[in-house]
């Protein structure tokens, strides 16, 4: 359903501090796929998200979204296609706009904007409905201007912000990492319920190895811009945390010895 | 003061409002701090000057000037998000053009309107003195913009734009383009800058290529006056305050201009001064009004 072929980007090219992030990325994600995304500090998970999304433009390489070439389609158009939720809780929301303000906002994702009243009041029913669903009483202060709410109050709007409008892709970028261990398992307990619900594919990047295994039916790991794990069930069921430590210390061992190799 | 002079207050008060809520569009809506409106102030003054010596309609003149100031400022946002030119600095390269420009529209840097029809001639047949009259008939026209625009901030073009003043990121994930809701507000805003432009050439009978000095400040003046009184933002209450704070700001004018400390006196040349003065005491106001209340 999106096809990344041969994705190439370089930041700061033919400068000093060129930067080659993605080294040629090939990757198929099929509808329905929930895949957990891991891999160390720098190795390129935030941009290839940011490339599937297209907030950065590839070097080389082509994104196809069901067949479509979307390479050089700017962001804003393939929002369309996509829901994203940040790692900052701030990201996704506009805090000086109501809850209400902000879901209209998203309702409308992928269609033209006029002069139409922003929120009617049939809109505020179906706000209500869905506000429910988070369990967190946001329901009662649809006025309440987004900035008052905590972080996890407002990365927990941001994620029904992105499926308000079901995206046929949920690109979610350590979206639990700036919050506390309990907040956190209360938006991957949203995440999963909206990812299942709606029968939506995703993407997630995630630090927790437990997190990559359990949840979703794909993992994929990165390193040094390239895919050097792509496993799904039921082969990923039999893995396991350890399984995935070894894997990242073999891969960074690898590197001490390509060092070495060097040095000599 | 004087009813005379309280009522040319609430006049400038009422047109340099419609000003003031062009200036409420970019800097507060959304985030784009633009100086074009010291162009595009006496732009539409200009546009509508010469085309009433012309024999134009005055309302169609009114029309024309608010349009050529929606270019002017479509224009400086283009510069800005089409050819990556720093916001501050594509008002600033619009606002020096506009002074050229201005002289061009005129083909002389001032235009007397003595003796031509204005707007305000239809209502003169009523008796009213002007004094009078123009306060009104400022009111009213200040009124339907001031609806106008915050029925446009609640449709879904205003939230998005509302929004990108506040977090572009989220606004693109949202599908909306950046660049056109900068493109929609920087030209509305200059729209309006340019209708309060017209405006006041009529009421003053003359346009000049100098009225503009200041325009931005004035504004902005207006603007933050308007957040210290009416705090807790809401649309409606913030463009209330924008233009409660305008009349304020006149009226401190005026009551300032007729202060004479012995020999002391007051005079327009020094109107940036002392509004530099205004805007600085009504930018602390809300940090003093805080520490006043943690006291009590
Ligand atoms: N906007 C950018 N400009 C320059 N370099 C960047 C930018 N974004 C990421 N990088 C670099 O690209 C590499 C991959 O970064 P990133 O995708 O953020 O990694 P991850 O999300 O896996 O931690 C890093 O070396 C990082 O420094
Ligand atoms: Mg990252």
């Amino acid at each position: 359903m999106i096809n990344l072929e041969n994705i190439v980007k370089i930041f700061h090219k033919n400068t000093i501090n060129e930067n080659k992030a993605i080294k040629g990325i090939n990757l198929n994600i099929e509808k329905g796929d929930f895949i957990t995304v891991i891999g160390s500090n720098g190795a390129g998970k935030s941009t290839l998200l940011n490339i599937i999304a297209g907030n950065l433009i590839p070097d080389e390489g082509k994104i196809y979204i069901d067949n479509k070439d979307v390479t050089k389609t700017p962001d804003y158009e393939r929002a369309a296609f996509i829901g994203q939720v940040f790692q900052d809780p701030l990201s996704g929301t506009a805090g000086n706009l109501s809850i209400e303000e902000n879901l209209a906002i998203a309702q409308k994702r992928g269609e033209k904007r006029w002069f139409a009243k922003g929120v009617k009041s049939s809109d505020r029913k179906k706000f209500i409905e869905s506000l429910k669903v988070l369990g967190l009483g946001l329901e009662s202060r649809l006025k309440d201007k987004v900035g008052l709410l905590s972080g996890g109050q407002r990365q927990a709007l941001t994620l029904l912000m992105a499926t308000l409008v079901r995206p046929q892709i949920l690109l979610l970028d350590e979206h639990t990492a700036a919050l506390d261990p309990k907040t956190a398992a209360k938006i991957i307990e949203l995440t999963e319920y909206f990812v299942s619900h709606y029968k939506l594919t995703a993407l997630m990047v995630t630090h927790n190895m437990k997190q990559a295994l359990s949840l979703g039916n794909r993992t994929i790991m990165m390193h040094e811009g390239q895919i050097i794990l792509d496993i799904k069930s039921p082969e990923r069921d039999k893995l396991t945390v350890k399984d995935l430590l070894e894997m990242f210390s073999k891969v960074r061992g690898e590197d001490i010895v390509d060092d070495k190799m060097l040095l000599n | 003061m004087s009813l005379y002079a309280f009522l040319g207050a609430l006049e400038q008060g009422f047109v340099f409002a419609i000003m003031a809520l062009g200036v409420y569009i970019t800097f507060r809506v959304l985030d784009f701090p633009d100086l074009s409106v010291d162009g595009t102030f006496p732009l539409g003054a200009a546009v509508s000057a010469i085309l009433i010596v012309k024999g134009v309609n005055p309302f169609i003149t009114v029309a024309i000037a608010t349009l050529a100031g929606m270019i002017a400022g479509g224009i400086t946002a283009l510069l800005n998000t089409k050819l990556k030119i720093l916001n501050l600095l594509a008002g600033i390269l619009m606002m020096i053009a506009l002074y050229s420009i201005n002289i061009r529209v005129m083909g002389q840097p001032t235009t007397a309107l003595l003796g031509y029809d204005t707007i305000f001639t239809p209502f003169e047949a009523f008796g009213i003195e002007k004094y009078i009259l123009t306060p009104i008939l400022f009111a009213i026209i200040l009124i339907i913009i001031a609806v106008i625009l915050v029925w446009f901030l609640h449709t879904d073009i205003g939230l998005a734009m509302r929004a990108t003043g506040n977090n572009m990121k989220m606004v693109k994930a949202q599908g909306v383009s950046t660049n056109r809701m900068i493109l929609f507000g920087v030209a509305f805003s200059n729209g309006l800058v340019a209708l309060s432009g017209a405006l006041v050439a009529q009421s003053q009978g003359s346009a000049d290529v100098n009225m503009g000095i200041g325009t931005i400040v004035a504004g902005l003046a207006s603007v933050i006056l308007g957040e210290a009184i009416i705090q807790d933002r809401t649309v409606f209450r913030a463009v209330l305050g924008v233009i409660i704070g305008s009349v304020l700001y006149r009226i401190a004018i005026a009551v300032a201009l007729s202060f004479k400390i012995g020999a002391l006196q007051m005079t327009p040349s020094d109107l940036n001064l002392m509004t530099s003065v205004l805007v600085t005491i009504a930018l602390i106001f809300p940090g003093i009004r805080k520490k006043i209340g943690l006291k009590i």
